[in-house]
């Protein structure tokens, strides 16, 4: 009886797997290689429209390969890629910001790149990348992702919001801003609550980094010290931008209520219901807003400008790099083809189209001199500007979780839990004793 | 006579043969084996990378993790909350949960109407509770504020998750909301399986409804209450996407609690070690606090 039963559960299971094999699609019939790949703004959708396209032109350049995409959200990208990669699965390519990548390299889930690069031509192939585009992905020498896009933050604002406040002159320094903020700040019907404010700052976790801390650096201070060694956050220039934050928020009340929830998208959206006319962005914030709100005229209304300083004649770091590059999972089982994608993704070409697209600046040098669009446009140019003006931020594994120390700090002084003085002292102590760990 | 023995045959002793036993296991070892692979390795995973055994960068057997959880303040903090949230919690469940069980176990029209009501929130996952609680505590166009503010309540629209009293109520207020029916269903089930007689006799002893509350009702309930009790303190202290969705553990840490800095620590940080450790301390803590359900659930068994 047992015998015969099992025979009968042999035979089903042996049906199934043949079916499943059928309808999968997979076998000799076949030879087409699939690579996956997965991106944070596969998830939005000008960015993922964009992405789509680039992927059919690939496809249709190399007929053997297809590439399917995968979506993720930024929030969970670094999970979803840690436990797939520790898994030894995950996807063949995928993209990343600065911010993680040496935690990526030390924990070797980024495969290294040095042995494509060499058979392209090594130093070669890379002089045409912006030489602190490289800084990011690369560790003793070794190469393990290729830069795609570069830009610094700079201040996005609406031109009309501001003639209409009376601001004929775009603040340069931060007391020409607070007093620009202040002006914009007001009821827009007559004796009606206050709902138009002068800007927002980020302070929930998405986005936090490249806009606060270009307040950080507008006043002359940083996170941590040139080495990336000690915290840097007892500076008297520190004190004051971390006061300036705090200020504008409880004191002048030019930030609309609820800021601690405030996100990248929060920020955004707030902009393109003209509830604010100031957000610190970049290059891709005009296609993101005005794609919120279409009546808004984004494109006509929106300018950009260089980030406030405390002092005009200051030459110093005053805003932050952002850069995007592609990388490689140690797990892919087809890296000629995982190379081939990110060789094309990140040629002079498409890099072009990202541009037109996305309004984002290459890591190639040779594409942003070269290619028109960029060379005419205002924003590239004051982007492009700022770009000499910016630095990383610290690019060390420990990184993520000084950000949060400090963020979380920042949020208990916006909610009068401690003093600005005291929430800086205990930030500052805090990510000392996280680089004093092992 | 020789007997012989199929699938379900069993002893007269009620034992079955060995043979017979064998099939059983074999019939459950798919189930088995799934547990161990869903919750067994993952638990043992967790258990040695707290140890710097696994899934780390240079490993190494170590209690460095276990020794910095004795002087990290952000741990004891979040450890704080977890006893505060989940205390809060579990007895409005069980306040809550009580209340609108007795109610769906009256004769009421439309019963299956009310119950199918009481029930919904539990059907919707933690993470979309959060969003939809975040987005009606939303300073600007929440409609907690909104309602505030037209009835005159408030001149100003409030900060309801920018403030850590505030925003941590506001978590409370939810989780409560959405956590009650679980307590609610096994306190109906039990309110269900009183028998009719017990109340009649002390009707007709001249109890009042108080009375028939504290000595009918109560004690048949004695361990239905501990089983929830017990559920839904584990439940609650395992929590994560409500209080993530909905703040983040913030403003500050005021909201924190273990699960979110386990799984900051784990996820955003890569401090596997650190972040398993917290885990396996939550697990060991809750594995005690089951104890009195396991030693029911084991008693009724025998």
């Amino acid at each position: 009886m047992f015998t015969s039963l099992a025979k009968r559960l042999t035979l089903g299971v042996g049906a199934a797997m043949v079916a499943g094999t059928i309808a999968c699609g997979s076998g000799p019939a076949t030879a087409q290689t699939v690579i996956t790949y997965a991106d944070w703004q596969l998830a939005q959708d000008i960015w993922g429209r964009s992405l789509r396209e680039a992927f059919a032109e690939f496809e249709k350049q190399n007929p053997g390969i297809k590439i399917n995409v995968e979506p993720v959200a930024l929030a969970q990208r670094d999970i979803k890629f840690a436990t797939a990669i520790r898994a030894g699965a995950g996807p063949d390519v995928f993209a990343l910001d600065a911010n993680p990548v040496k935690q990526y390299i030390a924990e070797g889930w980024v495969k290294d790149l040095t042995p494509f690069v060499d058979k392209e031509g090594g130093k070669k192939f890379l002089s045409d990348f912006y030489p602190r585009s490289l800084e990011p992905v690369t560790e003793n020498g070794k190469v393990y992702g290729i830069p795609k896009n570069i830009v610094a933050m700079v201040m996005v604002y609406n031109e009309v919001m501001f003639k209409e406040a009376g601001i004929t002159k775009v603040p340069e320094t931060w007391d020409e801003f607070r007093v620009a903020m202040k002006k914009l700040t007001k009821a827009t019907t007559a004796g009606g609550p206050i709902d138009q404010w002068g800007w927002t700052i980020v302070a929930a976790q998405a986005g936090f980094d490249l806009r606060s801390s270009v307040i950080l650096r507008g006043f002359g201070a940083d996170f941590l010290t040139p080495d990336w060694k000690k915290s840097a956050l007892d500076t008297p220039q520190a004190k004051e931008a971390f006061k300036f934050i705090v200020d504008t928020i409880h004191e002048d009340k030019t930030m609309p209520p609820g800021v601690a929830q405030v996100d990248a998208n929060a920020a955004r959206r707030l902009l393109a219901n003209k509830k604010t006319a100031v957000k610190i962005g970049t290059t891709w914030s005009l296609p993101e807003v005005s794609g919120m709100n279409p009546a808004l005229d984004g494109w006509n209304v929106l300018k950009m400008a260089h980030i406030p300083q405390k002092k005009l004649d200051d030459k110093s770091v005053r805003s932050t790099l952002y850069q995007k590059s592609l990388f490689m999972n140690p797990n892919t089982k087809n890296p000629e083809a995982a190379w081939k994608l990110i060789k094309f993704m990140s040629d002079p070409p498409q890099m072009a189209k990202w541009f037109d697209d996305n309004l984002m600046l290459s890591a190639r040098q040779s594409v942003n001199v070269s290619h028109k669009p960029i060379t005419s446009s205002p924003y590239a140019l004051t982007v492009a500007q700022e770009i000499n003006r910016s630095a990383f931020l610290p690019l060390i594994p420990k990184w993520p979780e000084i950000l949060e120390t400090f963020r979380r700090n920042l949020q208990d002084a916006i909610a009068k839990s401690k003093t600005p003085d005291e929430a800086l002292t205990n930030a500052h102590n805090q990510i000392n004793a996280i680089l004093a760990r092992p | 006579m020789t007997k012989t023995h199929d699938i379900g045959d069993v002893s007269n002793d009620g034992t079955g043969t060995m043979r017979d036993n064998y099939k059983g296991y074999l019939f459950i070892l798919p189930a088995l084996l799934m547990l161990v692979v869903i919750l067994g390795f993952p638990a043992l995973a967790a258990f040695l990378q707290s140890f710097n055994l696994m899934w780390v960068a240079k490993p190494g057997f170590s209690l460095g993790a276990y020794r910095a959880l004795v002087d990290d303040a952000e741990f004891l903090h979040s450890l704080f909350n977890t006893v505060v949230f989940v205390v809060v919690v579990v007895s409005s469940h069980l306040v809550v949960g009580l209340s609108i069980a007795l109610l769906l176990n009256m004769d009421i029209k439309f019963k299956w109407m009310w119950r199918v009501v009481a029930i919904l929130p539990w059907t919707m996952p933690d993470v979309i509770g959060g969003l939809v609680w975040r987005f009606m505590f939303d300073t600007l166009p929440g409609i907690v504020n909104s309602v505030l503010l037209r009835t005159h309540l408030t001149t100003e629209p409030v900060d309801w998750l920018g403030q850590p009293g505030l925003a941590f109520f506001a978590v409370i207020l939810a989780e409560s909301w959405r956590g009650y029916p679980y307590v609610m269903l096994i306190l109906l089930a039990g309110l269900q399986s009183i028998p009719r007689q017990q109340y009649e006799a002390a009707e007709l002893d001249g109890c009042s409804a108080l009375q028939k509350f504290m000595y009918v009702t109560m004690p048949n309930l004695k361990h239905m209450f501990i089983i929830s009790l017990v559920l839904d303190t584990v439940w609650e202290s395992r929590l994560f996407g409500m209080v993530y969705s909905m703040t983040g553990g913030g403003p500050g840490y005021s909201s924190q609690i273990l699960t979110l800095l386990s799984y900051k620590q784990y996820f955003q940080f890569f401090n596997v070690s650190y972040g398993a450790a917290m885990a396996v301390v939550l697990a060991t803590v809750l594995f005690f606090i089951s104890l009195p359900y396991l030693r029911l659930s084991m008693r009724q068994q025998i």
